[in-house]
């Protein structure tokens, strides 16, 4: 305990030193404009910013790095909530009950939880770091192939439980998410399927073209539908800037619960933090006794998996930490900024390097604080964005949903891709088919694919392998247990009555 | 509000003006080249060495040329989108490419319906860096050399797995290479990228890997792995104390991953040559030594177009021979 207060008072000698405090808010307020502007993420902007870290000192180098990285994660919500636009795929929970607590007039309160469940779960998850890196990145080893395909099946089991309208149509949707992530070049055999020969189809349809089509563009054209007045209705009845204390009472629980999944979840290099928002918002639409309201504006809809998502991006750094593993793009970024330090990412960067170690941890805490400073207050600015009349604010939200698409590969083919989910987002909103359980099928089915079959190969083609491997045993049977759950007459009646209600 | 937009106006017009200005100037100065931005394709996502080897190496290329190197990155389909918009560009020197051995030396093989050609439809400037790959093996494994590695694969076949970052990756076709020049079986099991594969090798569940010598000597120093061989013909500066695969009873293998620079095919001899001495000064300047060091590259000796050019069709010829012989090839 001793050689943890000494570790962190060496942490934040390095953290609170002025020219780590400019680069930490430099980040953080970078982040928060990259994430706002829908689509432009914290990959790209890190990596225009990595020649600039070829001349600072590694830690500074780092701390803003990482300050981009959360400060992106955080303003996502922002507009999760505020124009149902998920800019990373951990926010696209978030629009469920955001965007309708906005459309009610809540956006301050929604805005306000994220914020302040995002600051306790990443301080909850800073001293998890600084506590059990070590110990916990050998967990993460545990996860094998077999392992990650039964975490997914409980996921997708999971998925069902994020529809608010029909069981049937949340399975209709998580199947042809499953379909549209079968696009992409096959792992093993190295085979292109269902890209028609277009090159830019090989690789898969990324997360950001499908999120922000059926999300953001969808939303967009049934709104032209509806005509001004009903609009300017919505914009009117703005309530609140921050949450109320009854606010807080009512999502303690969900903030906690989304903190502790996130902090496990984001240990897991192999898309583990992916899993956290949409897990946490499935636990807590099952435990809370507000269950009903999920998916029409609850307040605990938006707490938890916020809260989770921000935990998740924190302890994702454990693996990069303590094992040179990165788990997400944005992470591979941060390995090749320490490369280009000439610090080799790996075990021995805590050990040979405690400064750097420590100070980054002392640094997530400091940004985390930062970001609840300064966010606070803007909550009242990006509220008025709202009242900006629709007529000019669409043109904005497309131009910037272009240019964000646009750039992450430098590609108009994905471009048009967009276009073509909008419309099909479009269709869906007036099928009544909600986009959420899909998006969660479309990440979750390849992943989900390529680690059965890795299981598969490593095994030499023994099924047995998933129940041979206890924690994947443990996994499976949980999810056995879910699908009961679902399938239950007794739970069925109760959803059933729940879809009536509206 | 209003003021606001009448600032940013204000400096818009600015902006436009000097460039407008630095635009006359140089082209003032006679035709020269370059007399405008050269577009700088990196065929993968941003953070990898070989973009940042291009961000390095752009920046340099600025300064020494006046006129802004722009990295363009342009990922898809193992390199190959990147590559062909290159290979249908004009070779006027506004147009570059960093290429590598996945782009020019294994795709056309592995690819049959791959749009261009590697040798016809580029012009070879300057070669960057070659990376060795290192064989490293799980500590648990018993075996300390590549013999007792061989005799080990031998006595269980198909007991050994190898990971890889993808399928026709130089770590999947080591393995392969190794299988045949050893008279081995060990199953390839690819990854979608090195950094999963290299977590599921410190963690066993693979037993070996082909993987780049700088990503895994950390691992090795750390005791989370035990490196046998480098793949390449000769020693590295880096690991002296590591065998090559060919002395440690290997014939033949010789294997690296590596990166260079190329123009659009049939591109002007002195534009190549000026390209070549400008990209060689760059290499040359102690803090990109610095920084190829680092990533375990030795900097290239008489890097000639030329003996780049003849470098790139050996490289071919190598890889379909290694591709063939593994039968591992996509449809």
């Amino acid at each position: 305990m001793g050689d943890l207060f000494s570790n962190l008072a060496l942490g934040f000698g390095v953290a609170l030193s002025i020219n780590n405090l400019l680069y930490c808010l430099g980040g953080v307020i970078l982040g928060t404009l990259i994430g706002v502007l829908p689509g432009i993420g914290p990959v790209a902007t890190i990596a225009m910013l990595l020649p600039v870290t070829f001349n600072l000192p590694p830690v500074s180098a780092l701390i803003m790095l990482a300050g981009i990285y959360y400060g992106a994660q955080y303003g996502g919500s922002t507009t999760a909530i505020l124009v149902n636009l998920p800019g990373e795929s951990s926010s696209a929970v978030t629009t469920i009950d955001g965007y309708q607590m906005a459309k009610q007039g809540r956006a301050g309160a929604a805005l306000g939880i994220a914020a302040i469940g995002s600051f306790i779960a990443g301080t909850f998850a800073t001293l998890v770091i600084a506590i059990a890196a070590p110990p916990l990145a050998e967990v993460a080893l545990k996860f094998g192939p077999a392992e990650y395909f039964s975490l997914m099946v409980l996921g997708l089991v999971a998925a069902t439980v994020l529809a608010h309208g029909s069981l049937l149509k949340a399975i209709a949707m998580v199947l042809l998410g499953l379909l549209l992530g079968l696009i992409g070049t096959d792992v093993n055999s190295g085979v292109a399927r269902f890209s028609f020969g277009i090159p830019e189809l090989s690789d898969g349809i990324g997360f950001v073209i499908v999120a922000m089509g059926m999300f953001g563009f969808a939303e967009i054209i049934t709104n032209l539908e509806q005509g001004d007045e009903q609009r300017e209705l919505l914009t009117k009845k703005v309530t609140g800037l921050l949450p109320t204390m009854q606010d807080f009472k009512d999502c303690s629980g969900a903030i906690m619960r989304g903190t502790l999944i996130g902090s496990c979840l984001g240990i897991l290099p192999g898309g583990g933090a992916l899993l956290a928002s949409f897990s946490a918002y499935a636990l807590e639409k099952k435990l809370s006794w507000n269950s009903a309201q999920f998916g029409k504006g609850a307040i605990q809809g938006v707490a938890a998996p916020e809260s989770a998502n921000n935990a998740g991006a924190q302890t994702s750094f454990i693996p990069l930490l303590t094992l040179g593993i990165p788990s997400n793009p944005v992470m591979a970024l941060m390995i090749g900024a320490m490369m280009i330090q000439g610090i080799a990412p790996g075990p021995q960067v805590m050990t040979e390097r405690p400064q750097l170690f420590w100070g980054m941890i002392a640094s997530m805490w400091v940004g985390n604080l930062m970001l609840v400073v300064l966010n606070l207050p803007m909550i009242g600015l990006w509220i008025k964005l709202l009242t900006v009349p629709y007529r000019m604010l669409y043109p904005a939200i497309l131009l910037f949903c272009c240019i964000g698409v646009y750039s992450i590969n430098n590609s108009a083919f994905d471009v048009y891709m967009t276009v073509l989910f909008g419309v099909l987002g479009y269709f869906c909103v007036k099928l009544e088919c909600e986009p959420a359980p899909l998006i969660l099928g479309f990440i979750l089915g390849p992943m989900m694919e390529e680690n059965l079959r890795r299981a598969m190969l490593l095994s030499r083609g023994d099924p047995t392998t998933f129940v041979t491997k206890p924690i994947s045993a443990v996994l499976l049977g949980v999810a056995l247990l879910l699908l009961f759950v679902v399938l239950s007459p007794a739970l069925r009646k109760k959803r059933e009555e729940a879809f009536v209600e509206d | 509000m209003n003021k606001f937009a009448t600032v940013s106006a204000g400096l818009l017009l600015a902006l436009f003006a000097t460039a407008a200005a630095a635009q006359v100037v140089s082209t003032g100065a006679g035709q020269a080249w370059p007399a405008k931005p050269i577009r700088f394709v990196v065929p993968y996502a941003a953070g990898g060495p070989l973009d940042i080897m291009a961000r390095a190496i752009g920046q340099k290329l600025s300064e020494s040329m006046g006129q802004p190197v722009v990295v363009d990155n342009k990922p898809g389909a193992g390199g190959n989108i990147g590559a062909d918009i290159v290979a249908k560009s004009a070779p006027d020197g506004y147009t570059i490419v960093m290429g590598a051995v996945a782009t020019h030396a294994i795709n056309p093989t592995l690819y049959p319906a791959i749009a261009y050609d590697p040798v016809r439809d580029f012009t070879p400037v300057a070669m960057v860096a070659v990376v060795p790959n290192v064989l490293v093996v799980h500590p648990a494994l018993p075996v300390k050399s590549v013999q007792e590695l061989i005799a080990l694969a031998r006595a269980r076949p198909s007991y050994l797995n190898f990971g890889s970052g993808s399928t026709g990756s130089t770590g999947h076709l080591a393995g392969e290479l190794f299988n045949v020049l050893a008279a081995v079986q060990m199953v390839h099991i690819p990854y979608k990228g090195g950094a999963p594969a290299m977590a599921d090798l410190l963690a066993g569940q693979v037993q070996l890997m082909f993987d780049n010598l700088a990503n895994s000597l950390p691992q090795v120093r750390a005791g989370r792995l035990r490196a046998l061989a480098v793949t390449t013909a000769q020693r590295s500066v880096f690991a002296p104390e590591l065998p090559t695969l060919a002395e440690a009873g290997v014939p033949g293998f010789d294997l690296s991953t590596w990166f260079g620079v190329f123009l659009p095919g049939n591109a002007p001899r002195d534009l190549v040559t000026r390209l070549n001495t400008e990209i060689n000064k760059a290499l040359g300047a102690p803090d990109m030594k610095d920084r190829l060091e680092r990533m375990g590259a030795a900097p290239p000796q008489d890097n000639s177009p030329e003996r780049f050019a003849a470098f790139i069709k050996t490289e071919v010829d190598k890889y379909a021979r290694v591709i063939k012989a593994s039968g591992a090839k996509v449809e």
